[in-house]
């Protein structure tokens, strides 16, 4: 083969083909289709009426598609509602934290402020510190405020806790635009509002896309806070009415993998169609800082 | 101005409560009454000398711990070496082991609850297709194995997190120096204990203490798998935090618990910080 050909199973600097290099290959096949066994398996179970489940051997693919274990999940763990919360809860808040985030990390970087330094720490913490520590003093907060079982109860903490990560990562991001850009917006008479609007916010476009993914996946997946802020069953999101669907219809295992299916598949989804984006926002903050 | 609406929120939403947690933790309240009581340290001489689970759910994040930090990097390490060689389909490898991390982490305490099932699930009937009946078990009934059990299912879910920022630090490996440590002569072995390594020091340690970090969190897959269960033995520190004062309604316990889990993670946290800026710092 010429050097022009594929550079694939070669060694750097190498033209033959690394035999090492094929075996490698071959064993992260099979280690993927391990990885991928569980949810093959989840998808086979949904598509099974219970009594199959129970009658044939774990990895026989379903005699016949049964596609009545959606419909009856749906109904039973009343998708409709809480389908309707989790949209509605992570719609609204990843688009107005990233904002705020937005603001704050544009503050931080282009103005001065008196104790700028310690309120960058804080943030910063603010990150690494579990919120599943504070569980039981967010209730009584989010209840002394009267705001249990309400989407704004919701949406406060969980912008609250995604605001450190989203500032870090904007900050880095703000920091490195030329100072000469914004000193000529402010000459002309530009408020900072608009510099954020017409000049941060267009270039920072491929770090919003990445926060507004990873952002949008963490909350629709939030379960730990919801548990303890939305009581009322028809305020749950998705994961706490899985849950539910969990302890009542546990032994019922068609529909039970039709929930699971139908919990996860919006994630996923949003993963599949944007995760360049997905890997960009996580590795941003973790390796570069 | 611009500031305000993300500063009030952070601070009303996550630094009162965090401040809180350490108040409620001399108190006796059960979360409605009007009146919290002080009551000194008795909360934390609970916990310490009364409560038996309070050392289960202890020992068990210590164990828990430990193996988040050595099993899923360890693993993403490998992954990550390998991918980040010239082999066809590597995108979409890489996505098929990513993939559980993007999947709630309660659906994936339901999916494993669901594998593990003793009579109809994929462990037990996989082992009865391959004759090893002998191995088959009540993966998490029994209490000797059922905080290993969930962890395998914690592995599944967090090995592509490890991978992913291993793939990144590997971007920073420059090519033009394993060639040239190639045409030295250095074999396989040695590039990577002499090139590679060196170069990844600094995604290491961050990927070892943000998996440290999550690992204490550690919540909704113990919640969907086990709820602490059977007989305590899966309790973990912010799972009995949270059952204390939310299913207990005795908030002064729940939270001297939390404030144990809070300042072995702070223990970490600030260190890591300030290492983190030296190294910053360096690099400009």
């Amino acid at each position: 083969m010429s050097a022009t050909a594929p550079r694939a199973f070669r060694q750097l600097g190498s033209d033959r083909v690394d035999p090492i290099l094929v075996g490698l290959w071959i064993s992260l096949i099979v280690v993927a289709v391990i990885w991928l066994v569980p949810v093959i398996f989840i998808v086979m179970t949904s598509l099974k009426s219970t009594p199959e489940v129970m009658s044939t051997a774990v990895f026989s693919p379903p005699a016949e598609l049964f596609l009545d274990n959606y419909p009856l999940a749906w109904e039973r763990g009343r998708y409709t509602t809480t389908f309707a919360n989790s949209v509605i809860i992570t719609l609204i808040k990843v688009p107005v934290g990233l904002i705020f985030s937005a603001m704050a990390a544009y503050a931080l970087s282009r103005i001065d402020l008196p104790l700028k330094k310690m309120m960058f720490a804080l943030i910063l913490f603010g990150t690494m510190i579990p919120f599943q520590v504070m569980l039981a003093p967010l209730f009584s907060l989010v209840n002394k405020l009267g705001l249990l079982n309400t989407y704004l109860g919701a949406w406060l903490p969980y912008i609250a806790f995604g605001v450190p990560y989203q500032v870090f990562i904007l900050h880095g991001f703000f920091k490195e635009v030329p100072q000469e850009l914004s000193e000529a917006a402010i000459m002309d008479g530009a408020s900072h509002f608009t510099i954020l609007w017409r000049i941060f916010l267009p270039i920072s476009l491929p770090v919003l896309a990445a926060l507004f993914i990873l952002d949008f996946v963490s909350t629709w997946n939030e379960f730990a806070m919801a548990l303890v802020l939305l009581l009322d069953g028809k305020n749950w999101t998705l994961p706490l009415s899985l849950m539910a669907f969990q302890g009542e219809f546990g032994s019922d295992y068609g529909p039970l993998n039709a929930a699971i299916v139908t919990t996860v598949l919006p994630a996923v989804i949003v993963y599949l169609i944007f995760q360049r984006y997905f890997v960009g926002g996580l590795t941003a903050g973790a390796v570069k800082g | 101005m611009l500031l305000a609406p993300a500063l009030l929120i952070y601070a009303v939403f996550a630094l009162y409560p965090l401040i809180d947690v350490f108040v409620l933790s001399f108190q006796k309240w059960n979360g409605l009454a009007p009146v919290r009581e002080f009551v000194g340290l008795e909360n934390y001489r609970f916990i310490l000398s009364d409560d038996p689970v309070f050392w289960q759910a202890l020992r068990n994040t210590v164990i828990w711990t430990i193996l988040a930090v050595l099993v899923p990097p360890l693993i993403g390490f490998i992954l990550a070496l390998a991918l980040n060689q010239n082999l066809p389909g590597r995108t979409a490898l890489r996505a098929v082991f990513y993939l559980p991390v993007v999947i709630a982490p309660i659906a994936v305490a339901t999916m494993w609850k669901w594998m593990y099932d003793p009579f109809f699930g994929l462990f037990n009937g996989l082992l009865n297709t391959f004759g090893l009946e002998f191995l088959i078990a009540d993966w998490l009934g029994d209490r000797r194995i059922a905080l290993y059990s969930i962890f395998v299912g914690y592995i599944w879910q967090h090995v592509g997190f490890s991978m992913i920022l291993f793939l990144a630090g590997l971007q920073g490996v420059q090519d033009t120096l394993i060639e040239a440590a190639r045409i030295d002569g250095a074999g396989r072995l040695q590039v990577f204990r002499y090139v590679t390594l060196p170069a990844m020091r600094t995604s290491i340690t961050v990927v070892l203490v943000l998996s440290l970090i999550q690992s204490l969190r550690a919540f909704d897959i113990v919640y969907g798998m086990t709820l602490g269960g059977p007989a305590q033995s899966t309790q973990m520190l912010a799972l009995w935090a949270y059952t204390q004062s939310m299913q207990i309604h005795d908030f002064g316990k729940g939270s001297a618990v939390a404030v144990v889990l809070l300042l072995m993670t702070i223990a970490i946290v600030i260190p890591y910080m300030i290492w983190r800026s030296r190294v910053e710092e360096a690099a400009q």
